[in-house]
């Protein structure tokens, strides 16, 4: 196997000389750098914003909502929630209740702090709240709604991000005055949320079904029998997901454009880094020709080389991508943003950080190899001739 | 320009190399003009809103507070209003619900296209006031449903027609664009009068009203005035003109602004490191020439700018080539990124930006080269 060892004794010397050729060195290092960083940047946008959809929810939580819906087109009449609630495997409160809330949802305006721009985010009616304000979620100061007296309670984001909802303040929808009563954390989300009782909304609207209906589980397997109980039932024209398959769905698109996004502007970004490296490392390979041509004639095999030149350029792109990801995680991770409407917190996984890192391995060996034929093929006679 | 000759063939010394460099500053300012085209288009956009368009809607929530019809005599009689249609919005999907599909049904009297931003050819106008089951299309549902004129669509709704059944049929009899702002790229334009007709609830019922003003320049009056015409009414209204909707239907553009710049930041930076081995690594290996060039009588001043003027013009070559091709990204883009355009000033700035790399990267070879000692230079040789 002296192919192998030669490859690897090449690859000492090469990196050995690495501190005497540091410009090109800090090319590759650089570019990789920030192909890496802007690529794992971006996903985390992603990875962030699913993150928070999905983090506050628990596996025994399901959704009913009519066939085909969206929630917010969804209707679920007063007789389909008695009949949820005798389904089986629901599980129950302290007081033999089954835990199945009814849902109204009604799209609210309220105005960014700062920017007075106008965002439309949901007022929740919910038929029991002790079903809707679960651990984590609980209160952090005030009080909770009284049903018929027109109040709500919002999340603490929805005081961060909006005008007007300080305890006490008065918010009109439909011509009555609705007062904010208390303010609630969900757990991880940052989605602004506003809860109210759902009859008081719904006399309010003249409406008289729920959006959705939300039930939780005695335990995730009891799904199967759950679902198997509402298909069997005629008159019920209703399908249930889980909260986490029903999150999904709706990111599905979402999380595909900016995917796409995310991957474009990284390829766009590796194949100018690339380039760059293609460049630093030909003037590696020029300015070690000599040496390339007496290893040669000392009877190191071409094969060897190529081997370690490739091997060099990929180990040269590692640290950019070790710190491509270091820089994304140090600058981003946890950052609170809303390009989108909606506010989520970036989130730089290692997995992120993983697919940054085989992304600068590939920039190395496509970088690499053009250079590498080129070390191979040095001339022995006339490079050693050459001044 | 006498010096020219020398420039180019400076740059062309290594053209292993400067192929590389040039293709490495042309993908750069791809990206650039690509996402800066993507910010002043969405900017573009917002400014280019009609605002001699007004939407009258329910006050609180224009998703759940139906407008009667009947509003529509009064929004007519109030002065300045030109044209008033009433429209109605309804969702369903096309074979599967993953095929969401949003119905819009129109009053379509004379005249309805001026209080709308769509562009519609006379021909499918004509049929789709004539057919009472007409439905306009997109050219995406076209090419995502292989649609064409003459064919029979059913969709499947959340309305019940008098029937019971929530499948409506329609014909499709033409195809239209919209330029608004918030265009969602899967919509048909179908009658109201059919769709009011044929449906077993709300009846009567419409979203909202287009309205077109006689004067732009009174259009906030106008608005004002429907307003208050519905004030302490049962259908409060709220009516706000495309110009003022525009900027709540675009991304939030502080984040974007700074995502933007985050990564054209960070291609630069990227660039600037390129450009600068390069040009260090091209001097050191000419110390020779540049000491004859001295020799023969050339300044230091001169070879200092010989130096940049290599590395300026490489730069801002391949900038413009790069604008250009993001140019022609663009219509292949446009499809899925709505408003992308490359105003004069981007192109400006592009070019002022490579000019900027090249000075920056190249300053320090240079004002090597300038302070080269030809007696030195030629011992190492």
């Amino acid at each position: 196997m002296s192919f192998i060892r030669q490859s690897l004794a090449l690859l000492r010397i090469n990196l050995e000389g690495e501190g005497a050729r540091l410009g090109s060195v800090l090319t590759i290092v650089v570019g990789v750098t920030c192909t890496v960083a802007v690529l794992v940047s971006m996903l985390a946008l992603g990875t962030g914003a699913h993150a928070q959809a999905v983090g506050d929810i628990r596996d025994d939580e399901i959704v009913v909502q009519a066939r085909g819906a969206q929630f917010i087109q969804s209707s679920v009449s007063r007789d389909d929630m008695v009949a949820v609630r005798d389904l089986p495997g629901i599980a129950r409160k302290q007081d033999g209740e089954p835990q199945v809330e009814g849902l109204v949802l009604v799209p609210f305006e309220g105005h960014r702090r700062g920017s007075g721009r106008r965002v439309f985010f949901p007022l929740l009616g919910t038929s029991d709240l002790q079903v809707e304000l679960r651990p984590p979620a609980h209160l952090t100061a005030g009080r909770l709604f009284q049903p018929g007296l027109h109040e709500i309670i919002a999340t603490n984001s929805c005081v961060r991000q909006f005008e007007g909802f300080e305890l006490g303040a008065k918010r009109e929808v439909r011509g009555i005055d609705w007062t904010v009563v208390g303010h609630y954390d969900q757990g991880q989300s940052l989605q602004c949320i506003v809860l109210t009782d759902a009859e008081t909304l719904m006399s309010l609207f003249g409406r008289n079904s729920y959006n959705r209906i939300n039930v939780r589980l005695k335990t995730p397997a009891d799904f199967a029998a759950f679902n198997r109980a509402l298909e069997a039932s005629p008159s019920l024209k209703l399908e249930a997901k889980t909260a986490r398959e029903d999150v999904e769905s709706q990111f599905k698109q979402f999380n595909g454009l900016l995917n796409f996004v995310s991957y474009f502007i990284g390829a766009i970004m590796a194949i100018g880094a690339t380039l760059g490296a293609v460049n630093s490392l030909y003037s590696i390979v020029d300015a070690r020709r000599r040496e390339l041509a007496t290893l040669r004639a000392l009877g190191f095999g071409a094969a060897g080389i190529v081997v370690a030149t490739l091997l060099e350029s990929i180990l040269l792109a590692l640290p950019g991508a070790l710190l491509g990801a270091a820089l994304a995680w140090l600058l981003f991770h946890g950052m609170a943003v809303s390009p989108f409407g909606f506010s989520f917190r970036l989130d730089v996984t290692p997995r992120l950080a993983e697919i940054g890192i085989a992304w600068a391995l590939a920039m190395g060996f496509l970088g690499g190899l053009l250079p590498a034929l080129r070390a191979a093929r040095v001339p022995v006679t006339t490079a050693l001739r050459a001044t | 320009m006498k010096y020219l000759p020398l420039v180019w063939s400076g740059i062309w010394r290594k053209p292993g190399r400067t192929i590389l460099i040039f293709l490495q500053v042309t993908v750069a300012f791809v990206l650039f003009g690509v996402l800066q085209g993507l910010k002043t288009g969405v900017q573009h956009a917002v400014d280019a809103a009609r605002a001699d368009l007004l939407i009258v809607h329910g006050r609180q929530d224009f998703l759940f507070s139906p407008l009667p019809l009947g509003l529509l005599a009064q929004i007519r009689s109030v002065p300045g209003v030109k044209v008033a249609i009433p429209v109605e919005l309804s969702g369903g999907y096309y074979q599967k619900q993953e095929n969401g599909m949003g119905i819009v049904p129109i009053l379509a009297e004379k005249g309805w296209t001026d209080a709308f931003t769509f562009d519609i050819a006379p021909q499918y106008l004509a049929a789709f006031a004539s057919t009472r089951t007409a439905a306009l299309i997109t050219e995406f549902d076209a090419q995502k449903y292989g649609w064409k004129i003459g064919d029979r669509i059913p969709l499947v709704t959340r309305v019940p027609q008098k029937n019971g059944s929530t499948t409506w049929a329609f014909d499709i009899v033409g195809t239209f664009t919209d330029s608004d702002v918030a265009v969602s790229r899967y919509k048909i334009l179908v009658n109201y009068a059919y769709w009011d007709e044929g449906r077993a609830t709300g009846t009567g019922d419409v979203n909202h009203f287009n309205v077109a003003v006689t004067d732009t320049g009174q259009a906030v009056a106008v608005a004002d005035a429907i307003d208050r015409r519905f004030a302490n009414s049962s259908h409060e209204t709220k009516t706000e003109s495309l110009g003022a909707r525009a900027p709540q239907q675009v991304p939030q553009s502080g984040d974007l602004d700074f995502l933007i710049r985050a990564v054209v930041g960070a291609v630069l930076a990227a660039l600037l490191f390129a450009t600068a081995t390069m040009m260090m690594q091209s001097v050191r290996e000419r110390t020779p020439e540049l000491a004859v060039l001295k020799t023969v009588g050339f300044g230091d001043r001169t070879v200092f700018f010989l130096v940049l003027a290599e590395a300026g013009v490489v730069c801002i070559m391949a900038a413009g080539c790069g604008l250009a091709l993001a140019t022609l990204v663009f219509p292949f883009a446009g499809r899925f990124v709505f408003g992308l355009g490359m105003p004069r000033l981007t192109i400006a700035i592009g070019l002022a930006l490579a000019a900027a790399v090249a000075l920056v990267s190249a300053a320090v070879p240079a004002a090597r080269a300038a302070r080269l000692r030809i007696v030195t230079a030629l011992a190492e040789r």
